[in-house]
């Protein structure tokens, strides 16, 4: 047999162990069939509220004092709160404010993360016990406390509270990934990579990281589903996103002054709180069993 | 054990400390730290004046030492918008966060167990599901707005629950009204904190199910009950015990936002209205107050686990 046939050979067998892993791969998402409406609800909702506005044109900052407090009526579809405003057309520009801060605030935790519980699984020792002794701290402060502290000392720019929100959980993603990088590490293919003279650099990013990355992108849902809660709160307490900007957290704190009054305005950004970081955290858990179904 | 406890001891200790560092120097070398606070005044001397009476105007790291050197005995500094001493004031407010961290940490730890071990023994039936669904929710919905709309159902609409504060006003004695104004916030709380204890329980009951001194139970023809509590039950508790460590840091996270729902004047609204009036002090102390808590509670933890499960103390 010629060199050509072995290797062309070889090349159809990868080419069918990678069509079959492929094939395994959506039977198991198949059999998630609740995962799978999650998406969907989440593809939606980020279509509402990113597109929504370009079909409802209502400004969600108008004030109207002549029209405060009114119940749903063809103007306003959800009513108006208590400065006039269209609750609607808040909840759809609180809704990208929240998604935002959410996505962005996940990529910031995640990344700190990953860089300090990668390095520290990765290359042990002594920058190993820094990183996890300094995890230990982070996770001994409860994180409201020391989110409260960043935010009433940097202040609360949009940024800020982005940043502040990540830094709140990137301890639980550095633990996690750490016992990830950990795990691969010790595997005989990493040293392989190594033994055929690739950089620590390299060996992280092409042969560490690809193993480890589902157990990222599962943390990642996951994440943005607390960091909107986070947010939610903090905005709702007055420390979050500032009115007139809507975020939902900063809609339910006026709404809480007119409870005896108008208590649906209190339900919807709420609804919609909820129904959000429910899909995030049922699409992590869908996520989570499809790469690894025997868990 | 005793050497374990010691080691223990000392990196509870490491930690509170490392805590104490992180807060004071985020506070302090932030650009609107406490020195900021007093830029408003309008003349130089003045300005001079305040940071002289706050003592913010020696270098960073003095003041660390100066505070720590304090903090260890007790004296936390002075509020700067009360005027009173930081550890008056959260002795003032820790009986009423433990007061509520404690009912809502027994009621979760109670009901978790409970789901979990019902979720267990009928694993993938209905009654599984039922109890995924409901830790699923705990998760995703937000505990402050569940506090709303609970007052909104309880207080606005039945009037069967006061909406907010501690006691009625005249009533400090009455042990049912005390009790009524418990009952919500410790159970939004409580429902909050439920989902870690299910999960737990249920996982360490399915994974000592399959262990051999189980079915060595069961072959001897033991009841599927007995097995159950007398076998598999006493090895599951020892992670879920694990997890309340876990639990209680979720719990004073939660506790801020809950007592501002509720009008609850303990330890998390005491550093929101710290936080909103920038009263660094207060801040610092009450973090740190939340910090030692989780760190002694963490160290009970580790103690008893290390003392139902000997093998953790000869690692």
């Amino acid at each position: 047999m010629s060199d050509a046939t072995a290797s062309a050979l070889l090349h159809e067998a990868e080419d069918d162990a990678r069509k079959a892993q492929r094939g395994r791969f959506w039977r198991r998402v198949r059999r998630q069939p609740l995962g799978v409406i999650a998406l969907i609800v989440l593809v939606l909702l980020a279509a509402a509220v990113w597109l929504g506005p370009l079909v409802y044109r209502t400004a969600p900052n108008r004030t109207d004092a002549r029209n405060i407090l009114k119940a749903p009526s063809a103007a306003h579809l959800l009513g108006t709160d208590e400065l006039g405003r269209d609750v609607l057309a808040r909840v759809l520009a609180g809704g990208r404010v929240s998604l935002s801060v959410g996505l962005l605030a996940m990529v910031v935790g995640l990344a700190i993360g990953m860089l300090a519980g990668g390095l520290a699984g990765y290359f042990r020792g002594r920058v190993e016990v820094v990183v996890m002794r300094l995890v230990d701290v982070f996770m001994a402060i409860p994180n409201f406390f020391l989110i409260l502290v960043v935010v009433t000392a940097f202040g609360n720019h949009p940024v800020t509270v982005i940043v502040t929100v990540g830094i709140g959980f990137w301890a639980q993603m550095a633990r996690v990934v750490h016992a990830e990088f950990v795990k691969v590490r010790g595997f005989e293919f990493v040293e392989a990579a190594r033994a055929l003279g690739a950089t620590h650099p390299r060996t992280m990013l092409r042969h560490v990281m690809p193993q480890v990355a589902p157990q990222a992108i599962v943390l990642a849902s996951l994440g943005v589903g607390w960091a909107i809660l986070t947010e939610a709160g903090l905005s709702y307490l007055g420390l979050g996103i500032q009115p007139p900007l809507a975020s939902w957290g900063n809609m339910l704190q006026n709404a809480q002054s007119y409870l005896w009054l108008k208590p649906e305005l209190a339900i919807y950004p709420g609804l919609f709180i909820a129904v959000t970081v429910l899909a995030f955290n049922v699409l992590g858990n869908a996520l989570r069993d499809v790469f690894d179904p025997r868990g | 054990m005793t050497s374990y406890i010691l080691r223990r001891l000392v990196l509870g200790a490491v930690v509170l400390w490392l805590v104490s560092v992180v807060t004071f120097f985020l506070i302090h070398l932030a650009p609107g730290g406490p020195s900021s606070a007093v830029s408003f005044e309008r003349t130089a001397e003045e300005r001079e004046a305040l940071l002289k009476q706050f003592g913010l105007d020696e270098p960073v790291v003095v003041r660390y030492g100066k505070w720590l050197l304090s903090a260890v005995q007790g004296d936390l500094g002075v509020s700067y918008n009360q005027g009173l001493p930081v550890a008056l004031l959260l002795k003032q407010r820790l009986p009423n966060t433990l007061t509520l961290g404690l009912a809502a940490l027994v009621t979760a730890t109670v009901l978790g167990i409970l789901l979990g071990t019902v979720a267990a023994v009928n694993r993938n039936g209905w009654l599984d599901h039922v109890v995924s669904t409901i830790t699923t929710l705990g998760m995703s919905i937000p505990g402050f707005w569940l506090g709303i709309v609970a007052i909104i159902l309880f207080a606005v609409e039945l009037r069967w629950l006061p909406a907010s504060g501690i006691v009625s006003s005249g009533k400090a004695g009455d042990l049912v009204d005390r009790l009524k104004h418990l009952a919500m916030p410790a159970g939004v709380l409580a429902f909050t904190l439920m989902p870690n204890v299910v999960r737990v329980t249920r996982s360490a009951l399915l994974e000592v199910s399959r262990a051999d001194f189980v079915r060595t139970a069961r072959g001897k023809g033991l009841a599927p009950g007995t097995v159950l509590f007398k076998h598999a039950f006493k090895n599951a508790l020892v992670p879920v015990l694990a997890v309340l460590g876990l639990v209680t840091t979720a719990l004073f996270s939660g506790s801020v936002v809950i007592e501002s729902v509720f009008g609850w004047p303990g330890l998390g609204r005491l550093a929101i209205e710290a936080a909103n009036g920038r009263d660094y002090p207060v801040i610092l102390g009450a973090t740190l107050l939340a910090g030692l808590v989780v760190v002694v509670v963490n160290l009970l933890v580790d103690l008893l686990y290390a003392a139902v499960d000997p093998r953790i103390r000869h690692e």
